[in-house]
């Protein structure tokens, strides 16, 4: 869930029409139509990607006349469905993916058996990836594919390229050749694992 | 007046200037700040070299002249170093993080990449060198210091830029399997690899792969870094950056590090080298003995009121060299990698909070109980914070700044758990009055040492001499068997 407070505003003034904004935003709510670029503010999450990336500095953020707040009512699911996509993802329903606003791997799983398949409608939906922006792709990405849904990364964006190595798919090799050199890749599995088997209940 | 009081007060001096609040989208006008805490009755400072005598001596501070020593020195290391292979017509990117700038002042890291441009120019005739510069989270901050130290008047027009992660990504193919850089950092023939030894993150890298780690940090696209922080648990993260430096892609190009050799009291002087791994045994044992002890004794503070006052955010601001995060976090030994599995502070552990409010995990440890309150009076947004002021009750000076934070994609929250005052004095007057306590640890980059209130400082000076045999007896033989070396290595290993 986020409070969506704040804008992306062009300057078409300034805008060359580069489109490095279109590749950025995670949601795809800024387009470029005829060398401008154009946000579309209901869609906006207000990360800022845009106004960061933006090589002319022609968008700037500025505050919602109308704040509002996106997300997803996990209470509307079974409880027993999300519990079974998180603990597929190696997840605790109630764990944090989104440090930014505070998204919890439940309202996310909740988002997907809602019917959001991308990354993108996931952000828009609940808010996650819409702060930093970078540190919650990969668990988005275990949790689209727990849930069996093919990941296809858009090859014009720069949005997200492809799942990587979690610690259930570190090849056996790798840990032996550095598990001396300080990384304690066995314990901190077990260690997630036991995160995610907590019934947060209790 | 004891005898003991009398030894304290020849080591308690009158404040060190802090760093001063710096121009920048992150922050507040500098002309906002009109009060430092360390300016306020009662405040005094310690030089770590006092405290801990042992500490080797610095190049910087170290009066006027001190920077052009610095670049001196480096060339001189960096003349040791074989670029036999760059030749004239080849491209070299030098390779820089936001967190050197933030050292010392920020000068000393551009003398750094000021110095190793002009040797590599000296050295083999080859013009076309770059400026890559990564950052954290705020996708703008190098670009602000590219133009603040002139690196490119230094570097020529064109040459230098300002990287973030969600640039245009290129595949690294790894022992583990895809992972992502960002493309326009390998765009060269060579690499540089220009960092420095300072431990900052603790809580992230655990003392483990220390000087590797910007290749799966601010080198990195997006994908790279969640799976740092969310793919591979507390104490195997930094394994991503091994993973991307070790690729056959990188090895290819890469040509040698140049490291700015610092402590937590200031630049020791420069290491510069062909082979990474040595710098990084060098920057891993030696940091443990030489921040070891701040991060100690800083843990010895039963209770304090911290101050955040200088230009980084909010878990970056330093004080002796450590920074809040890690403070947020001395409660435990933070190089313990067994006996602290999860630090206070580290992103994996702010994921296991759950709903109501309390840990996933009976074992998880609180954020350091002996900060009573926190005196936000200036320090920058640009990093998701509001775990820090959910978690410590905290008091933001100026209503200004609580407006950045509120416009602040990161940060959205910070303020739903804050209260405002309107001045310095007035803040920390609400804290002395809250928590009871006269004990002070102001995080404003006081180089050399660290400003604090008169108490705290009896605290410190009387804690230090059993916290260095603490950590040299007990704690330091039990960091490097963790991490697979005796002690002995250290006399292997010499400070450049
Ligand atoms: S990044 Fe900036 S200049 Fe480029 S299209 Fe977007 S608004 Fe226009
Ligand atoms: S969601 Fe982010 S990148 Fe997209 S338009 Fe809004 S501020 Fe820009």
């Amino acid at each position: 869930m986020k409070r969506v407070t704040i804008l992306a505003k062009v300057d078409p003034n300034i805008c060359t029409g580069c489109k490095i904004c279109e590749k950025v935003c995670p949601v795809y709510a800024v387009k470029v139509s005829d060398r401008k670029s154009q946000v579309s503010e209901p869609d906006c999450r207000g990360c800022a990607n845009c106004a960061d990336r933006c090589p002319v500095h022609a968008i700037t953020m500025v505050k919602r006349a109308e704040p509002f707040t996106v997300g997803v009512d996990v209470s509307r699911f079974d409880p027993g469905e999300i519990k079974e996509l998180c603990a597929k993802a190696h997840f605790n329903p109630e764990q944090v993916l989104c440090y930014c606003v505070s998204v919890r791997a439940e309202e996310v799983a909740a988002a997907i058996l809602e019917g959001c398949d991308t990354p993108d409608k996931i952000s828009s939906r609940t808010g996650i990836r819409t702060g930093c922006s970078i540190e919650c792709i990969q668990p988005i990405l275990r949790l689209l594919a727990a849930a069996g849904i093919p990941l296809k990364p858009d090859l014009n964006g720069w949005q997200w390229y492809g799942q990587t190595v979690t610690a259930w798919t570190l090849p056996q090799e790798v840990k032996n050749k550095y598990g001396s050199r300080g990384f304690y890749f066995e314990e901190d599995k077990a260690l997630l694992e036991q995160i995610a088997a907590i019934d947060p209940a209790q | 007046m004891t005898s003991q009081m009398m030894i304290n007060q020849g080591i308690k001096h009158s404040p060190i200037l802090p760093i001063g609040p710096k121009p920048s989208q992150y922050g507040i006008d500098p002309a906002l700040v009109k009060k430092r805490v360390a300016e306020l009755p009662g405040m005094c400072s310690l030089q770590l070299s006092e405290l801990f005598p042992e500490l080797p001596p610095v190049l910087f501070p170290g009066g006027s002249g001190a920077l052009e020593r610095l670049y001196e020195v480096a060339m001189e290391e960096l003349r040791k170093v074989d670029m036999s292979f760059i030749q004239p017509n080849h491209s070299v990117n030098l390779l820089a993080s936001h967190h050197g700038f933030t050292l010392l002042g920020g000068q000393p890291y551009a003398i750094l990449l000021k110095a190793t441009r002009e040797a590599i120019l000296e050295k083999t005739g080859c013009k076309n060198i770059r400026l890559r510069a990564g950052v954290g989270m705020r996708f703008r901050e190098t670009e602000e210091y590219i133009k603040r130290y002139g690196l490119e008047e230094c570097f020529g027009q064109g040459k230098t830029k300002g990287v973030a992660p969600i640039d245009e990504g290129i595949a690294i193919e790894t022992e583990v399997g895809t992972l992502y850089g960002i493309k326009s950092v390998y765009d060269a023939d060579w690499i540089v690899h220009c960092h420095h030894t300072d431990v900052r993150e603790v809580h992230f890298h655990r003392q483990v792969d220390k000087a590797v780690k910007p290749f799966g940090m601010s080198y990195a696209r997006i994908e790279t870094r969640s799976t740092y922080h969310q793919n591979l648990g507390p104490r195997a993260a930094n394994f991503t950056a091994r993973a991307i430096f070790e690729s056959e892609f990188v090895q290819n190009k890469f040509a040698f590090a140049s490291f700015l050799n610092v402590g937590p009291h200031g630049v020791i002087g420069v290491d510069a080298d062909n082979d990474l791994y040595a710098v990084n045994d060098r920057a891993t044992f030696i940091g443990c003995q030489l921040y070891g002890k701040v991060m100690t004794l800083f843990g010895k503070i039963g209770e304090c009121i911290a101050v955040l006052d200088f230009p980084c955010p909010v878990p970056y601001v330093f004080s002796a060299g450590v920074i809040y995060a890690n403070f947020a976090g001395a409660n435990q030994d933070l190089y313990d990698m067994e006996g602290t599995p999860l630090p206070p502070y580290t992103w994996y552990t702010e994921a296991f909070y759950k709903k109501d409010g309390t840990p996933l995990l009976g074992e998880i440890p609180p954020l350091n109980p002996a900060i009573k309150m926190c005196v936000h009076n200036y320090a920058w947004t640009g990093y998701p914070s509001a775990f820090f002021s959910d978690h410590i009750p905290t008091v933001v000076v100026g209503q200004e700044q609580s407006d950045l934070f509120d416009m602040e994609p990161m940060n959205i929250e910070y303020m739903s758990h804050s209260v405002v005052a309107k001045t310095t004095e007035s803040a920390m007057d609400f804290a002395y009055k809250v928590t009871g306590t006269d004990k002070v640890i102001i995080f404003d980059g006081a180089m050399g040492g660290l400003n604090c209130s008169q108490s705290l400082a009896d605290l410190l000076i009387a804690k230090a001499p059993e916290v260095s045999e603490e950590v040299e007896k007990v704690l330091m033989p039990k960091w490097f068997r963790q991490r697979g070396v005796d002690m002995s290595i250290l006399e292997t290993l010499s400070h450049r």
